[in-house]
């Protein structure tokens, strides 16, 4: 299959795969060890909303589900520092309202939604230069940020009373989780789809903690595993010709399992 | 006298519609061992809190070492309540200890220097945990995770320890152990304790106060019959609690 190689939209594939799991690496490590998979997946599905308001302003529906989805982060983490809502009601409800705000604007768009389906499902193999531009710039960001603000994000998701008594911007250093985690979200919409964008943000973090003692190594080793999974699975749905982002995320759950059983096995010793 | 390391002064704090302190005022001095006593739900981690700003009274003020601004409260070491916390979290002793330097850090981006890493080996001999540094807090007995959150509280130089419901799931020997690293942490800072079992008073406390939304107070170190009935709202039998005779005053007697 190497002279597949030799087509862009598949190199195209294999760069957008391998950025997305450096941004899934580094995120989804603190989105496990700070327990918050379902705030993530509140903001997966509110990107909908923004992919809806992308057609219907006919801007590129990646940069309103940008946009759209960094504006539900923050309202989300204002909600929960100010008005001490209970968060998982705030969660259902952001989950619901995004995705029906999106539905009511692509009806509400002239015409036919042309890959409207790609942006749920996810079609890696579809992924234009420009995505992957974005993407890049996205990736810099993420990376810069943790690396310069590792120790203060280390502190708050850890502790963050304590973070509060030594005096760190707790909201802000909150909030800002929160927008890299819409960032995160953002670009994997390109790679496995709204729906399932919260498997691949999680997975590869989860069975990294299995094996590593600190929040650094955890990030490596769940980047390296999300590069793994994502390329085994665009190989895969390319052999099997099925829908690369199932792929992906079948791969990477299978992957769980295993090590979930291999842990299970090892500690029954 | 000193001038008091933490003022309280008239504090309410209101939470859903029920008043939690009512005109709570209490100084502790720097060479203070305060120990406050009082039933579960009677407010005493709420007063922790607010004293370490994590809550805003609905009234009244709190001055840490004269000041009421934010960064007076890197001054306050804070051991918080077992288990208040994941200690599923993928961190290390030494990291974590090291992480309650943060606060001493104020030059962006914070990046730990040389003297924080000096402090940090210090406390970590303190406490009696270098051994175990490298090693992930969740892989420590109860014991141990103690030790490593109150390293951390020492790491920032604390003028005062506030310590909430320290020993509450530690064994007897390990509480004892516990109980002679404060009388050696004395020397260096105020310590305020917290806990609703006054079986566990140590014995060089200095002041007691029982608190049970307002705080009864006597500037001695004696919890008195009429201080804990005021608080507890029930005659208390003070010998079936364990409470060491030194701590009694003189007229007090069984029930």
């Amino acid at each position: 299959m190497l002279e597949i190689l030799g087509f862009e939209f598949f190199r195209n594939a294999l760069i957008a795969g391998v950025l997305a799991s450096i941004a899934c690496g580094i995120i989804g490590t603190y989105v496990v060890v700070r327990r918050m998979v379902s705030v993530s997946g509140g903001i997966s599905h509110a990107a909908f909303g923004g992919i809806g308001l992308g057609y219907f302003f006919g801007i590129d529906p990646l940069l309103g589900a940008t946009g759209f989805t960094v504006a539900t982060a923050l309202g989300m983490g204002a909600l929960q520092l100010r008005a001490r809502q209970q968060m998982d009601t705030i969660i259902g409800a952001v989950w619901a309202a995004g995705m029906a705000v999106g539905i009511l604007f692509v009806y509400l768009t002239p015409g036919f939604a042309p890959d409207l389906f790609s942006y749920l499902f996810g079609n890696i193999l579809l992924v234009p230069r420009g995505d992957i531009l974005l993407m890049g710039v996205l990736v810099a960001i993420i990376v810069a940020v943790v690396a310069l603000l590792y120790r203060e994000l280390q502190a708050v998701t850890f502790d963050p009373d304590y973070a509060t008594v030594m005096n760190l911007p707790v909201e802000r250093l909150s909030l800002l989780l929160l927008v890299l985690i819409a960032l995160t979200v953002v670009m994997l919409i390109r790679v496995v789809g709204i729906i399932l964008v919260i498997a691949l943000l999680t997975l590869p973090a989860a069975i990294s903690r299995l094996y590593t003692t600190r929040i650094r190594s955890m990030m490596v080793l769940a980047v390296v595993l999300g590069i793994a999974f994502t390329l085994t699975g665009i190989g895969l749905s390319y052999l099997l010709d099925v829908p690369s982002g199932a792929t992906i995320i079948l791969v990477s759950t299978l992957a769980y399992a295993g090590a979930l059983g291999a842990e299970r096995l090892r500690q029954g010793d | 006298m000193t001038a008091p390391v933490i003022e309280v002064e008239d504090v309410r704090v209101r939470l859903r519609g029920h008043t939690v302190l009512e005109d709570v005022s209490l100084a502790v001095y720097p060479d203070d061992f305060y120990a406050i006593i009082g039933p579960n739900g009677g407010g005493k981690t709420t007063l922790l809190r607010v004293i370490l700003g994590l809550l805003q009274p609905s009234r009244g003020t709190v001055r840490i070492l004269g000041g009421t601004g934010a960064a007076a409260r890197r001054d306050l070491g804070y051991v918080p309540q077992f288990r208040t916390f994941d200690f599923e979290y993928p961190i290390t002793v030494r990291e974590m200890v090291l992480s309650g330097r943060l606060g001493h850090i104020t030059r962006l981006p914070r990046r730990y220097g040389a003297e924080d890493h000096a402090r940090t080996e210090e406390a970590l001999e303190t406490m009696g945990i270098a051994g175990l540094a490298d090693r992930q807090i969740r892989d420590l007995s109860g014991g141990e995770q103690q030790r490593a959150i109150i390293a951390r509280a020492l790491v920032g130089d604390p003028k005062v320890l506030l310590l909430d419901e320290p020993t509450v799931y530690v064994d007897a020997p390990t509480a004892a152990q516990f109980y002679g690293i404060l009388d050696r942490l004395r020397e260096r800072m105020a310590i305020v304790l917290v806990t609703h079992d006054i079986g566990v008073i140590p014995e060089h406390v200095t002041r007691v106060a029982c608190l049970n939304r307002r705080l009864y107070t006597h500037d001695t170190n004696e919890i008195t019959p009429d201080m804990l009935e005021a608080a507890y709202h029930c005659p208390v039998d003070l010998i079936a609690h364990g409470v060491p005779h030194r701590v009694f005053s003189e007229h007090t007697e069984e029930e």
